[in-house]
């Protein structure tokens, strides 16, 4: 008998059942395998975007702690020679949890910075309430690793900028200084800090107007006047008074920025535009020009100043009598107060007011410096306040707006506003017209008599051709002037044929005789001696004392 | 070669290819990031270079200042500014000089 067939769906059946059964372990094999090429590929795609988006943790530089990124650019000097730059330094720091032994650790670090607190580093070693403690800023690297060399448990260092000025005392007012964090504080750092800083970020630096040759002439010259004349203060400019740049300006007692915080509140006041003063008769040429503008007076006429002006009870005398009849240059040469004060008389007090306005008298100066002191100037209301105001008294002024006012006569009579910026060649200078050109040539030829023959003859410096005026102001006690107590300047212009420097240098507190032409003018003369080379002018040289 | 075959044979391919892809994409990151760090390596050597100019240039600033050079002039030259020695007229020049040797006579 044949077997019965099975039939079709038995069969077909019975033949999944063997597959499956001999399909089951290659497809766990396959689900192990994708499983783990799942995982590899997660694995795989996670680090790839880490990196894609967060780059590589391990390629980070290793730095130590930050504490401030401000930039700042270089200050240079006009030449390139660098004035003010930003240096690396470093912070000493402190673990206290890793400190063994905080006296002698204190005790340690007091051998390399004296001035180190000791009690208040001990406290702050022990403080272990913080992680890291700040112990002392601005270290240099000879510091650093003579710190390192002690090899002290839990000290370390972090990494931070300062600011250094490598010429030391050097336009130390001019140039100011900043903080710790780089804060500008004084001087041009605050008067052009906004430039200073995008300077920095452009990688340039800020070139200033001064020379440093001519600036340390005049910085030795006024340190050695005002010493001599035993001043309390003292104050130089020298302007290029063509086109307003200040090549050199000092103020004494000097300033070192590199240690600005141990400097006297005396030494870290600018005297050039942060101190006002009666200015005395360094104004007098302006009287003049006053009233020769104003047709007035003329150079033809003949005063009589042999007595003594009263004046509404006040008598204004002339230190040396003049006797005979005295011209406008002999007003100036001698230094006449009764002279000026006729004439300021006869101008008056509101176009006296306008064109001291136009000189500049009458508003803060304007060297990009922190301070600009503006100036005391009270609107003359008597007769005595207009012919005080002839001869330099009634108005307290800065040495920079005087000096900017004496540009006039590097101009043909029109005023440039001072500036610490380094000009272009090609840069266009406003000029304020004051004074007509002939009237202008005629005060200055006045001038030159100051210095041939006159009250200021100890600033002649024989082929340099000085013209100036000499003031002798005296300073105001509590109520009244004392003699004993004089604003000693001397204010000129060179060369006289073809002027274009301005100089003013003024001693502050000097005493009794102690007169601009006597303390200050010879202090010019030695200045300019020794920086008019520098400018391409010729002097004659002295001849050797035997 | 079946059809189930052909469909594992693709799959394996395409997993080998993703593996491929995955780990060239791996490489290539990796590589950026060596070239990354190594950027930010030179520019951080930059970065120290030009601290260590600025230090030297605040040096050299300091050691051609006036007051260091006036101080050196005096020291090795004895001249100082302003003084006679720095102006002299062409007449006392000559005093200046040092004396003239003696000529040797020769016989």
């Amino acid at each position: 008998m044949k077997p019965i067939s099975p039939s079709r769906a038995f069969a077909a059946e019975q033949s999944f059942a063997s597959e499956t059964i001999e399909a089951a372990p290659a497809r766990n094999r396959v689900r192990f395998l994708a499983i783990g090429l799942l995982v590899m590929l997660l694995l795989l795609s996670a680090r790839a975007v880490q990196l894609a988006f967060a780059g590589d943790p391990t390629a980070e530089p290793r730095h130590g702690a930050a504490i401030a990124q401000v930039e700042r650019a270089d200050i240079v000097d006009r030449n390139g020679v660098l004035l003010a730059t930003t240096v690396r330094a470093f912070t000493l720091t402190a673990t206290p949890e890793r400190v063994w032994r905080a006296n002698e650790t204190a005790a340690a670090l007091a051998r390399i910075f004296p001035d180190m607190d000791r009690d208040a580093t001990v406290r702050r070693l022990s403080d272990r309430s913080h992680e890291l403690v700040f112990l002392r800023r601005g270290l240099t690297p000879n510091q650093r690793d003579a710190v390192l060399s002690l090899g002290l448990a839990g000290i370390g260092f972090a990494q931070e900028e300062r600011r250094v000025y490598p010429q030391g005392a050097l336009a130390g007012h001019a140039l100011g200084f900043t903080d710790v964090d780089r804060h500008a504080l004084a001087g041009v750092e605050l008067g052009l800090d906004d430039q200073i800083r995008r300077a920095g970020a452009e990688g340039r630096p800020v070139r200033l107007s001064i020379d440093v040759r001519m600036q340390y002439a005049l910085e030795t010259e006024l340190d050695a006047a005002a010493q001599a004349a035993h001043a309390s203060s003292a104050a130089a400019i020298l302007l290029d008074g063509r086109t307003g740049e200040t090549l050199a300006l000092a103020s004494w007692p000097a300033l070192d920025p590199n240690e600005f915080a141990g400097a006297s509140e005396a030494a870290r006041t600018d005297r050039v535009a942060g101190d006002v003063h009666e200015l005395g008769s360094t104004l007098k040429p302006f009287t003049e020009a006053m009233a020769l503008q104003e047709r007035l007076t003329s150079s033809g006429e003949l005063f009589d100043l042999s007595q003594p002006f009263v004046l509404d009870g006040t008598t204004i005398s002339d230190d040396e009598r003049i006797l005979g009849p005295a011209s406008l240059r002999d007003i100036l040469a001698r230094s006449s107060n009764i002279g000026a004060a006729r004439l300021a008389l006869r101008v008056g007090a509101d176009r006296q007011r306008s064109y001291l306005a136009r000189l500049g008298l009458l508003a803060p100066p304007t060297l990009e410096l922190a301070r600009s002191q503006a100036p005391i100037a009270p609107t003359a209301r008597t007769r005595r306040d207009i012919a005080g105001l002839g001869f330099g008294y009634g108005l307290a002024a800065t040495p920079a707006s005087l000096a900017g006012a004496y540009t006039i006569f590097a101009n043909n009579g029109a005023r440039v506003t001072p500036s610490l910026l380094m000009r272009l060649p090609d840069a266009q200078i406003r000029r304020t017209t004051v004074f007509s050109p002939a009237v202008t040539q005629q005060v200055l030829s006045y001038m030159r008599s100051v210095v041939t023959d006159g009250t200021g003859r100890a600033a002649d410096v024989p082929g340099l051709q000085v013209a100036g005026k000499t003031g002798t102001a005296e300073k105001l006690g509590d109520d009244t002037y004392s003699q004993d107590h004089n604003f000693s300047s001397f204010a000129g212009v060179f060369p006289a044929d073809t002027p274009r420097y301005v100089i003013f240098l003024a001693l502050d507190d000097t005493g009794a005789g102690a007169a601009g032409g006597a303390v200050a003018a010879p202090a010019v003369a030695r200045t300019l001696r020794r920086i008019a080379p520098m400018l391409g002018l010729r002097v004659e040289p002295r001849l050797p004392s035997h | 070669m079946g059809k189930a075959q052909l469909i594992r044979a693709l799959q394996i391919a395409a997993g080998i290819l993703v593996v491929v892809l995955v780990v060239g994409l791996y490489k290539a990151k990796s590589d950026a990031s060596k070239a990354e760090a190594h950027v930010r390596q030179l520019h951080q050597e930059i970065s120290e270079t030009e601290a260590s100019n600025r230090a030297l240039n605040a040096e050299i600033a300091h050691l051609e200042s006036p007051a260091h050079v006036q101080e050196l002039a005096q020291q090795h030259l004895d001249v100082t500014p302003g003084g006679q020695s720095a102006a002299l007229p062409e007449s006392s020049m000559a005093s200046r000089l040092p004396a003239p040797r003696e000529r040797q006579s020769h016989p």
